[in-house]
């Protein structure tokens, strides 16, 4: 029994030592160095904690998060712990704080003493966000993938559900995930391997397509929704990789052609014009506009692939789409020369107001996620000017990107914290176009990203919970019940 | 009155044999089965791991069995590792048929599940899982025999069923057989009771894959019947495992039935059958083509390039993986342009294999490309092999591939994401924590001479990987650094085993800067055969070709010429030479 009572002093100076007053014996006019850096970015008010952690060693983390407005929430933690919000006691001071901005102060006792750093603040914007995103989580592969699948993460908390996972269907893989204008109702997803189809979803019921047809080069890849959800843009690409021998670069995704055709999910009958299917031009990344009159997307001079491929570069164009018919306009707009410029853009999306159109640039090609010096651009569709968002760009990749439904918020991703592996992160845009400091997706434990070997492929907003039978669909993927597009000549 | 024989002791005796015949078969036959087991999975010490690992039908396991697999990086700890489990499970197996006291003399039988999985494990995609799996349910179902009401057995064993389930998988199905024997052969439940406890039984059994699929709706059915990977491959459950299985209950059964003690020569007829059993069995399953694949892999991993020739010196290696490691080693002592036709040689797949997609040729074949300076190829190999594993784990050789040919492309951000994993490792986690301190600092860096020398020659030049090319990419290679001379002989040899001697003639002045006191055998040989085809005497080469091979390849064509079936006449003087090998090799 006596040796139980050497523990009751270790028990009780354990529980003083996690109320141990916090005195700086140092101020540094320096806020501290975290991960993720959130310091002064700007989140919606439903966000879930940012928990972070300091890059120095230290015994113990102190953090105090103050809001301007009322509340405050007091965290601490071990020997290189991590700063873990209560997640009950976050909302209220985030609700609390709307418009406003919490502040925070963190200290850090480094060799026996508390050393303080100067505060840094989050901006708590006013505008909403969506309930979540759905990403791919996939390795950075090059042909082979092992275990992936399409996830859905709600954004004020952090559980992370699987869609599809290829455990479902090994061997195969899932891709090009596409929402219509980030409903959960009506989805479009592609198996790839053994079960090839393309999904669709509407009105909870699941449908597996055969894409090609005699008439279309390949399979249906790139997806778009047309905002009455009728229609889905395709791109049909014939795509093969190549691979770098120079230390800094990797892979290269290019197309040998590659067309663009209009899925009507009413008729089931694929839509194209003479003006999408050129064969002296590779077109490529559709997106309809918020109306549903334009059609968007890329367009590159057709070239030898793979030899020149680092010559193809594409333009921003456009075409006129009568929702009501079927049919394009006869001419083609070009709303960004890149090409004239050395530059090539990818990933045209326009916001859902119908204001700006957000893409890629890189210095050729179209698949951005591989060139280190890809970045997001910005059009302005009222006044036709095009802007870097420097706002948000890094030294490396900053490539795909989606706006949130009422396009306050875009999600993008970024492989700038290690460069290779991507993360999704968030930024704010206001009417006038003034965008925030992007913050990367919050994760219970900011060792997460670190230890994880997957990328965040595609990240998607969502406006609710995306509900799908994933039992149901292996069986029509493994029975081979499949609908088969028709095309429709002219 | 004749003394009993003293079987217990003999089964004791026997138990220790089974364990130092699979120790030795195992430690000193089939070593390299088990290095090469290691290097497909990544057991990391941290909560995360545990939880990924565990966290699903038979993960537990799953996780056991991935804890042991670690420590076969040292073969012999991984031959002891076996032997005790399958030692272990043959003791189970008796524990769990000789309760009543009956059964010594049939004892021989409970070890067929060992002998069994002795025989699977020779196949390397039988993972040490389903024994781990067994050993569980055998220890539960010894359990349950230690609860005397019959009641309470029953109601331990059905609340057991689904327990196994989740932490073996399939393997609880055996648990329930194992129940019914059980009751079958003495339980004490009556008659009603038994039949309840049987169908009960066979309901969850039934019913938890069933429920399962509920909490795990990312797995196909067909997948949560079986739950666990006792097989690396996903989609695949052999039909020897479920034999496997039902030999448990089987020989329990049998024992259990058995009429008497036993006596001393039925103990030994059946020992005897074991073993005969045993020798027909493993070779069976033993794949020695492989085995010798793994052997050249893990000395050529090990960097240990004497040891690799010395391989080949003992037994020509018939591969062309094993051919090409050989190939890399001699490249690495100076020998290759001299010694490489000395050697079995199967084509320029014996050289520098072309990529498959397959977890196991990529790993191994990326050593070729990494050694010669091809970091992003050695980095896409390792990373392919790595997501090409069927059971969907990470590769500790990867990773510290990934991470040294990261390091190497100065992605250090990358490198150390890589290292700080492998600290978490066992065997890995020093070369981690001491590459860490390299991360940034170019004079450590330096200071590897391996490291150095990939820096220095490693390709530099933007061209694009083409496996129907490599000859170019060499070329490339060469002209980067015109002192690379491993690039130089890989090139060589390319053309000589793809016979491009057009080639071969037109590369061959670039290597007069490299130094060469002699010029290679395999050299001279091309050259004075090209001299040959374009003039009528040898005697006035240009080229510095010895007298002997002069001599040699006038005799050599006097055969060749003259007899229409000159092969076996060549066979003998001249395997070694490339004259032989470009006419009798395809």
């Amino acid at each position: 029994m006596r040796r139980y009572f050497i523990y009751i002093p270790l028990f009780l100076s354990s529980l003083t030592g996690c109320r141990e007053a916090v005195i700086p014996e140092e101020t540094r006019d320096e806020p501290p160095a975290i991960f993720p850096d959130y310091a002064g970015v700007t989140v919606p008010s439903t966000i879930a904690p940012l928990n972070f952690r300091a890059e120095a060693e230290y015994s113990r983390i102190d953090a105090l998060i103050e809001g301007s407005r009322t509340g405050k929430v007091h965290v601490r933690g071990g020997r290189q712990a991590a700063v873990d919000i209560p997640q009950g006691r976050w909302k209220q001071l985030l609700e609390d704080n709307v418009g406003g901005e919490l502040n925070v102060t963190v200290s850090l006792k480094q060799s026996g003493r508390w050393i303080q750093y100067r505060p840094f603040t989050v901006h708590v914007s006013a505008y909403p966000i969506d309930y979540g995103l759905v990403y791919r989580l996939i390795p950075p592969a090059y042909e082979v993938y092992g275990k992936m699948g399409i996830y859905e993460r709600e954004l004020s908390g952090f559980k992370q559900a699987p869609l599809i996972e290829n455990t479902l269907m090994p061997g195969n893989c899932v891709n090009c995930h596409s929402f219509r204008q980030g409903s959960p109702e009506r989805m479009s997803l592609h198996i790839r391997g053994p079960y090839s189809s393309t999904l669709l979803t509407s009105g909870g019921e699941a449908n597996l397509y055969d894409t090609k047809t005699d008439q279309t080069i390949a399979n249906c890849v790139y997806p778009y929704w047309h905002p009455s959800g009728k229609y889905i843009a395709y791109s049909i690409n014939e795509t093969r990789q190549v691979f770098h021998e120079r230390r800094d670069k990797r892979i290269e995704v290019v197309d040998a052609r590659s067309d663009i055709a209009v899925y009507d999910t009413e008729a089931n009958e694929l839509l194209s014009s003479a003006q999408l299917t050129r064969q002296d031009a590779f077109e490529t990344f559709p997106a309809f506009s918020p109306d549903g009159l334009t059609l968007y997307f890329c367009s590159a001079a057709a070239r030898t692939i793979p030899a020149e491929y680092s010559d193809v570069r594409y333009d921003l164009c456009s075409i006129a789409f009568d929702p009501a018919s079927g049919a394009f306009g006869s001419a083609v707009d070009t709303l960004v020369r890149a090409a004239a410029v050395g530059k090539s853009v990818s990933f045209p999306r326009p916001s859902y107001d119908g204001r700006y159109l957000m893409y890629t640039l890189s210095d050729y090609g179209n698949f951005s996620i591989w060139h280190k010096e890809s970045d997001l651009w910005l059009l302005d569709l009222q006044t036709n000017e095009a802007r870097e968002l420097s706002e948000v760009n890094s030294d490396d990749v900053d490539s795909y990107h989606s706006w949130s439904s009422n396009s306050r918020w875009f999600v993008f991703s970024s492989r700038r914290t290690d460069g290779l592996y991507t993360r999704p992160y968030i930024a704010s845009i206001d009417e006038a176009g003034n965008v925030t400091k992007p913050f990367m997706l919050p994760q219970r434990d900011p060792d997460f990203y670190d230890a994880s070997l997957y990328s965040f492929n595609i990240p998607e907003f969502v406006t609710g919970e995306v509900k799908l039978d994933a039992g149901g669909i292996e069986n029509k993927a493994r029975t081979g019940e499949r609908i088969q597009m028709r095309y429709r000549d002219k | 009155m004749k003394p009993r024989p003293p079987l217990p002791y003999i089964n004791n005796i026997l138990s220790l044999v089974l364990w130092a015949s699979v120790f030795v078969f195992f430690g000193c036959f089939y070593r390299y089965h088990l290095a090469y087991q290691e290097q497909y999975q990544m057991f990391l010490f941290t909560s995360g791991y545990m939880e990924e690992t565990t966290l699903r039908i038979g993960g537990p396991a799953e996780y056991l069995s991935r804890f042991l697999v670690q420590f076969y990086r040292a073969p012999w700890l991984g031959a002891f590792i076996i032997a005790s489990l399958l030692t272990l499970l043959q003791r189970l197996t008796l524990a769990a048929a000789s309760c009543t006291g009956k059964g010594e003399g049939w004892a021989p039988l409970t070890f067929i599940p060992s002998v069994f999985y002795w025989i699977l494990l020779c196949d390397e995609s039988y993972k040490p899982t389903g024994v781990v799996s067994l050993l569980l349910v055998l220890a539960a179902f010894r359990m349950s025999l230690s609860i005397r009401p019959a009641a309470s057995r029953a109601v331990y064993s059905l609340l057991m069923i689904p327990l196994l389930y989740v932490l073996t998988g399939g393997t609880a199905a055996v648990f329930w057989a194992l129940c019914v024997v059980g009751e079958m052969t003495g339980g004490g439940l009556r008659a009603w009771r038994r039949l309840g406890f049987i169908a009960g039984g066979a309901l969850l059994l039934i019913a938890s894959p069933l429920a399962a699929h509920g909490f795990f709706p990312q797995y196909p059915l067909s997948k949560l019947w079986t739950g666990a990977d006792y097989y690396r491959y996903q989609t695949v459950f052999p039909f020897m495992l479920s034999a496997l299985w039902m030999t448990v209950p089987a020989v329990v059964l049998c024992l259990r039935l058995s009429p008497s003690k036993g006596n001393l020569p039925v103990h030994g007829l059946q020992t005897c059958a074991l073993v005969l059993a045993a020798i027909f069995g493993i070779p069976r399953m033993t794949d020695w083509k492989k085995e010798e694949v793994m052997e050249y892999d893990y000395y050529v991993r090990a960097g240990d390039w004497e040891h690799v020739t010395a391989l080949a010196d003992r037994k020509a290696p018939q591969s062309p993986l094993s051919v090409a490691f050989l190939n890399l080693a001699l490249c690495k002592q100076g020998l290759m342009p001299e010694r490489m036709f000395h050697y079995y040689q199967n084509g320029p797949e014996g050289l520098l294999p072309s990529f498959v997609r397959d977890f196991s040729l990529p790993m191994m074949a990326g050593e070729l490309y990494y050694h010669l300076g091809f970091i992003n190829t050695a980095q896409r190999f390792a990373f392919e092999a790595m997501e090409a594993i069927p059971d969907f784990q990470r590769s500790a050789r990867g990773i510290k591939r990934l991470a040294e040919t990261n390091l190497l492309n100065g992605q250090y951000e990358v490198a150390a994401k890589y290292l700080r994993l492998l600290q978490h490792t066992l065997y890995y986690r020093k070369w981690a924590t001491e590459t860490m301190a390299c991360l940034h600092d170019e004079e450590r860096i330096e200071a590897n001479a391996d490291w150095a020398w990939l820096r220095k020659y490693r390709t530099k030049t933007d061209f694009l990987f083409s496996e129907e090319e490599k000859d170019m990419m060499l070329g490339i290679l060469l002209q980067q650094d015109l002192s690379n001379r491993p690039a130089y002989e890989y090139l060589m040899a390319y053309c000589l085993l793809t016979k491009d001697l057009e080639h071969f003639y037109q590369y061959y002045p670039m290597g007069e800067s490299l130094g060469y006191r002699t010029m290679p055998r395999s050299y001279q040989e091309a050259l004075i055969y090209i001299w040959g085809l374009m003039n009528d005497t040898t005697d006035n080469i240009p080229y510095p070709v010895s007298d002997e091979v002069k001599r040699r390849v006038n005799e050599y064509r006097r055969i060749y010429v003259n007899y229409p079936a000159a092969e076996p006449m060549l066979r003998g003087a001249f395997s070694g030479t490339y004259w032989y090998y470009l006419h009798f090799r395809k």
